[in-house]
Formats: C-alpha cells, structure tokens, sequence
C-alpha cells in the first residue's frame, strides 16, 4: 500500500512527497431534501435528520452491516447531550456497528471540512474508507437556561444542606427563567450575520438588483436540475418531502423585486438585502461517501470524483478589516497557487449562497486590482469567474442552508458534475468549492473528475 | 372460529370513548352481577380503512420509546395503530369478556414487509381462541394491515389477553399450571441496559399510543381497578426492547413477547439483550429479557426474529 511507502520514507520525506500519497474518491452522496424550518422536519432531531442521509447513503451504495473506516459529521446548532452525534447516527444506522466516528464543528464549514479531513485520512492510508456529513436543524435548535439559573442550578449540586439548598433556590429571579435560544449573531460584535454581510456588500457596492439576480438564477438552476433528474442519485425523501422546500421553481425577477430589506436598514447607503437574496433557516442532513479507489472498485463503486486539496483561511472581522463572509477570498488564490492553478483551469465554481451579497463581494474582490496587489499579494486581479460556470445545479439561496448540511450537498453535487463533464482538454474536469463561515472563517477544496 | 362478517366502521374508533364505555359496562356488570351469559366471542371482524401515521404522532412515539425518527413505522406504532379497532372488537355488546382489567399475556407481531409513513392502510382485528387459565379467561385478539384497498398483508399481531378471575360456563380450566416453575428459576443475566421508568412513563406511553388505560395512569386511577399502583404499558417495554435490538434487525421480522410481572412506577428495570447470528454470519434473532434489578423477579420475556 502506498500508505507503507509514506511512512518508511519518515515523515519530513512523506510532507515533502505528496504523490507517494494515495487518492480519495468520492464514490457519491446522499441527503434528505432540506425544508424550510418549521416545516416538515420540524420535530425531527438532529440524529433523527443524520441518520435518515446515512440510510439512504448505505441502502444506494449497499453499505448493510459495513465496517466503514470512520465517519465524520457534525453540526452548528448542536445540544450539549449530542456530544457524539454522529456516532449514536452510526448506531441507529445499517452500518456496522464497529464503525468509529467523531464529531467535527466549523461553524457553516463544518460539512466541508469532514469531506477534507476525511480524505486526507485516506490519501494518509489511515482509513480505506469514511463518511462525511453533516447536519443541522433549526427548528430543534438546542434552548440552554440562563446563565444565572445555570450558575444556580451548579451551586445547588454542590450544596449538602436543605437550608443550603433552600438558601440557593431563593436567589432565582424571574429574569433567570428566560432560555436563551441560539442566534446567528456573532459573540464579538453583538451583529447578526445578515447584519455583518450587509457592511460588506455596501463596502463592494454590490446592487440590489445584482443580487436579486443570483438569487433568481440559483431557484432557476436549482428547479431545472430536479426536473432533468439530476438529484435522483443524490437525494432520498424523508417525512413526505421529495425535493427542498425553499425552491420557488416559478419565482421571478419582478417578485424578487418587490421584496423588502431586511438587513443594513440602518446603514448610511441604500438597504439591498431582502428574504429573497438571503438564505432562509433550514433542516437537513446530507452525507458523502469516500474511499480509496481500490476500495470503490473491490465493492464494484463509482468514482466520481478526487478531492486533490483543500484550505482554510480566517479574517479579521472583528473591527472591520475585512467582511465576515470573506475569509475564502484570502484561501482561494493560496490553493490555487499551491497548485499551480488559475481560474481558467476551473471548470465549475460552486460558492455556498449564505447570501447572494457574500457571493458578489467574493467576485467583487477577485476582480479587484488594487485588492489583488495588496491585500492579496498578487500581480493584480485574482481573476473573473465565468459566470456560466458558477453555481450550475442551483445553491443555498434555493436549496436552502442547514448549516453544517451545506458542505456535503456541494461535495455530491459537484463530484456527480464533474464525472459526468469527464475530461477538458485532455485533463481531468476541476470544479472548486467555496464555503464562508461564522467566526471570519471559510474552508475551500478543489475536485477532480476521476 | 368464523370471523367472516366483517363490519366497516367509517372512521377510526376513539379510544377515550372506548374506555368511558368499558368503565360503563364494568360498573353495568356490577351492579347486575357478573356474568353476561355469553360465553362465545362475536364472529365478526372489524375493520378501518384507509388509516394514515399522523407524522407528528409518529415522531414522538419513536422519541419515546428510543427509535430514530425514520419514514419507516415502527412494529410497534403499527399496533398501536390498530390498538383502537381490536379494542372495539373487545367493546362490543356481545363480548362476553369485561374489557377493563384485562391482563397483556403474550404478544407476537409479524413485520412482513416494512411500512412507510404515507402509506394508506387497511386495518382489521377480530377475536378468536377463547380458552380457559388457570386464572380466569384468555383469548386472542388478531388485527391485520393490508396496504390500502389491497390484499398484501403488510404486518399481523396477535394479542393474548386474560380475564382475570371471569370463568365462563362450559370453557375448563387447563390442567396442571406451567410456566410458573421456569420462572421461579430465572438467574438474572448480567444487564446489557438499564432503564429508569419515572412515574410519568405510563401518561408518556398513553399520550403517544393514545391507550389511556387508567392502570397506566396515575397511582389513584390505578388502585380504582385494584393494582396497588400504576403500571408501565407492556407494549411500551416490548417496544423499548425492539428498539434497543435496533438496525440490525432484518426488514422481515417476528417480534414476540411474554409478559409476566408488571413493571410498578416508578422502576428500574434491567434488560438483556442476546444476539444470535447464523452460520452466515448474518442476524438470525436476538433474544431478551427483562428483570426487576432488586428482586430479580421477571418481567418479560421475547425474541426479534428474521422471518424467512
């Protein structure tokens, strides 16, 4: 195995000598359609969601009583007792029951980031096999107690006495019953996401009409997909839905229009970001299978597709430096670079719609020339994506966004793209996933057609 | 026994009525003194077509009793499903048995093909197999799921229940009692699982199965019917047990269950569960059984089994 070789080579070697490594395929994917919250899932759990995507994955690929080499999944609004999530998904699954998993949480990253760690255990020969995913609901979402009634209740564990304990119990307040519920504001700045994206996009001047577009372009793309079948292989129902709730199939530009702003109201340039061309809260799950290519072939599995590499980046948002959402601006161009790659080598670019805004300020600043030199060290301009090529088969502005779900249905859907274009020129076809997260943070990977 | 004469009820039968009934007939036959006179089950069978899994009923049954909420229904939620026709079989005018009271024996469900939650059922229960106990009047109680409008037996269960202390004229009590020394001589496993049934376990069941037996509910609505406390539903352990058994299970499957003491609330009961794999390494039953952790004593008894 070639695992062996890397390991005798010693370590210092083994870094030095990627190729000796081995490739991670991804043999396909499966989700549950995501539904906007409160709706059709709206009583399912987290586990309940992970474990529906994990059957549907095992039933597709005939992974019955299968000793997988790990799973790995996560999610972002996660209940303290879900501290093993994706292994108690395991259990209540057809897997084998020998199975290992762990759970993994990078904020809207945290599907991507399976996907990547994952394949590095198998390009490392740890594993022959792994299961990525993730998870989220919103509708279920974790409540915790006040943090005076938990700094009470904790006092009141400790304490030996009745009088002790009565003593404790007399300094709940009512102000100390309110739950506090989770938000997507973030911890340092006291702004929503929303609020946060919409700083940027004034920043990179992005139209309201510009962003209305790719929202209408996302449910155009996202509708056709369904209808020439492309997520027959990548999608199983679960409680009576067959495909994601948020699509507006008949939507249109003039209705898009007509929405109002609901995020940066109180900015001093006009308000661009409505319901339309921001991602709604959603319930889903999704999952990817990947493998060694002799493990796809020895169970008589497709490859798709090859994840060559990933990256991280963050961002200092805190005080204004750079946006949020636009920690993949800086982790693009250093992939690419690791590889020697431009954007004329990609031939499909799937960037998470967290809002339509994100993905234009994205472009916004790879077009950039001034951004280009100083910000991000290069000649000039990273480059202009070819807009035919971005987002093809819909993204989260349609679909919708459980958070930690959105790695994992990119990962399938483009490795399911990427076989099917086969070869361009004579290499294999490149597609390049993008994904910001909460905290200034974003994962990025390249696939390749296998 | 003829149960040929079907009779189509329009709708589901409430339980809540059921049970307001039963509780009528009980008080009737007290004051009128015991026996009805009957002594054969009516020949008829009931049947409720068209039933549908109310997905947010489902969802919190499979939470309660520790099955992942999935589109497939569990065996158990198929009986409880179906629990409102068999108990409007055992409700009727010519039932010679009283209702309330009426002890769970045995249990045996047939999972012949696997339900999804959207599907149109036909449900159907009857009574058959009255016989003598060596404490009082047993029978059977079958229903059957069909797929809507179709004759594809889908799931099956049969239901033995004991009137206790009611001996009809001309049905003889069996001979010698077995049983009685097997139990006596259980040596408690070692646990695979313990579970911690709060007193509110009983109203839990009740609400997600909607069997609103009063045995079950509260400790004074319990000692009405005689028990010296309120006691969990046996279909709720049975169905804890088949969920601990879990995906392993075949898609085709028996479930059977034997109850013997009941569980009193609040309780810790101690389970085992034992798998059995055959030749081929492929599950072929897993077995268990349940105990009272302190006495040791036995609650019930059963198996998962692949059907072939």
């Amino acid at each position: 195995m070639a695992a062996a070789d890397v390991t005798t080579d010693g370590p210092l070697e083994s870094a030095t000598h990627p190729q000796t490594t081995r490739s991670a395929v991804i043999v396909g994917g499966n989700r549950i359609p995501f539904a906007r919250t409160g709706g059709a899932y709206v009583k399912s759990s987290n586990q309940d969601m992970l474990t529906a995507a994990l059957d549907g994955l095992i039933a597709r690929f005939g992974l019955q009583d299968e000793r997988i080499g790990e799973v790995a999944a996560g999610a972002v609004l996660k209940h303290s007792r879900d501290f093993n999530l994706t292994r108690e998904a395991v259990l209540g699954s057809a897997l084998s029951p020998e199975t290992p998993a762990y759970d993994l949480q990078q904020a809207c990253a945290t599907g991507l980031e399976t996907v990547i760690g994952l394949s590095n255990k198998i390009k490392l020969g740890q594993i022959d096999s792994g299961i990525a995913g993730g998870v989220d609901s919103a509708s279920d979402a974790p409540i915790a107690v006040s943090e005076g009634l938990r700094d009470i209740l904790l006092d009141l564990n400790r304490a030996k006495t009745t009088v002790q304990k009565l003593k404790i119990i007399g300094r709940i307040r009512p102000k100390d019953l309110a739950p506090d519920a989770p938000n997507t504001g973030e911890p340092r700045t006291g702004l929503s996401m929303g609020e946060h994206q919409a700083l940027t996009t004034a920043q990179w001047k992005i139209s309201r009409e510009a962003q209305d577009e790719l929202a209408y372009n996302s449910h155009r793309n996202l509708a056709s997909a369904y209808q020439r079948g492309f997520f027959d292989d990548l999608i199983t129902p679960y409680r009576g839905l067959n495909q994601d709730s948020n699509l507006r199939a008949d939507t249109t530009l003039e209705k898009l229009s007509t929405l109002k702003p609901v995020f940066g109201k109180n900015l001093g340039s006009e308000a661009t970001m409505t319901a339309g061309n921001s991602t709604p809260l959603t319930d889903g799950a999704s999952t990817v299978l990947l493998a060694t290519e002799e493990w796809a072939d020895a169970h008589g599995l497709p490859k798709l597709a090859t994840v060559l590499d990933g990256e991280a980046a963050a961002v200092d948002f805190v005080h204004g430096k750079d946006g949020l959402l636009m920690a993949p601006v800086f982790a693009v161009p250093r992939l690419l670079a690791r590889h020697g790659l431009t954007f004329e080598d990609i031939d499909f670019f799937e960037i998470h719609e967290a809002f339509a805004g994100t993905v234009l300020s994205t472009l916004a600043a790879w077009e950039d020339e001034e951004f280009g030199r100083t910000r991000l060290g290069l000649g000039g301009a990273l480059g202009k994506v070819d807009r035919a090529k971005l987002n093809i088969n819909g993204s989260s502005l349609a679909a919708g966004h459980p958070f930690a779900a959105t790695g994992g249905r990119i990962v399938a859907s483009l490795a399911k793209m990427l076989h099917e274009k086969g070869m361009v020129d004579g290499r294999p076809a490149r597609g390049l996933i993008s994904v910001c997260a909460a905290g200034g943070q974003g994962v990025v990977a390249i696939l390749e057609a296998a | 026994m003829n149960h040929s004469q079907a009779v189509v009820l329009g709708e589901m039968p409430s339980l809540s009525k059921l049970y307001v009934n039963a509780a009528a007939s009980a008080a009737r036959r007290r004051l009128l003194g015991a026996s009805s006179g009957k002594k054969r089950l009516p020949a008829v069978s009931h049947e409720v077509r068209g039933v549908r899994a109310d997905v947010e009923n489902l969802t919190a049954y499979q939470h309660l009793v520790g099955e992942t909420a999935s589109d497939t229904l569990p065996a158990g939620y198929v009986h409880s499903l179906a629990f409102p026709v068999s108990m409007s079989v055992m409700n009727r005018e010519d039932f010679p048995l009283p209702l309330l009271g009426m002890i769970h024996l045995r249990n045996r469900i047939e999972q012949l093909v696997p339900i999804q939650f959207d599907q149109e059922l036909d449900v159907r229960s009857w009574a058959e197999n009255l016989a003598g106990h060596r404490a009082g009047t047993q029978l059977d109680v079958v229903s059957e799921v069909r797929a809507g409008s179709s004759e594809d037996l889908l799931w099956r269960g049969v239901s033995t229940y004991l009137a206790k202390g009611v001996f009809l004229p001309g049905i003889d009590k069996p001979g010698s009692p077995h049983g009685a020394t097997g139990a006596s001589e259980f040596v408690p496993p070692d646990p695979t699982a313990l579970w911690q049934l709060n007193l509110d376990a009983g109203r839990n069941y009740a609400a997600v199965s909607g069997d609103f037996n009063p045995i079950h509910l509260s400790v004074l609505s319990a000692k009405a019917l005689g028990l010296r406390g309120s006691i969990a539903h046996g279909m709720y352990l049975a169905s804890r047990a088949l969920a601990d058994v879990g995906a392993v299970k075949a898609e085709s499957f028996a479930w059977n269950v034997t109850f013997e003491a009941p569980v009193f609330l609040p309780a810790r009961v101690a389970l085992d569960i034992t798998t059995v794999q055959a030749d081929s390494g492929n599950w072929e039953r897993s077995d268990y059984v349940a105990w009272n952790p302190r006495s040791g004593r036995r609650h019930f008894t059963g198996t998962v089994a692949a059907l072939t």
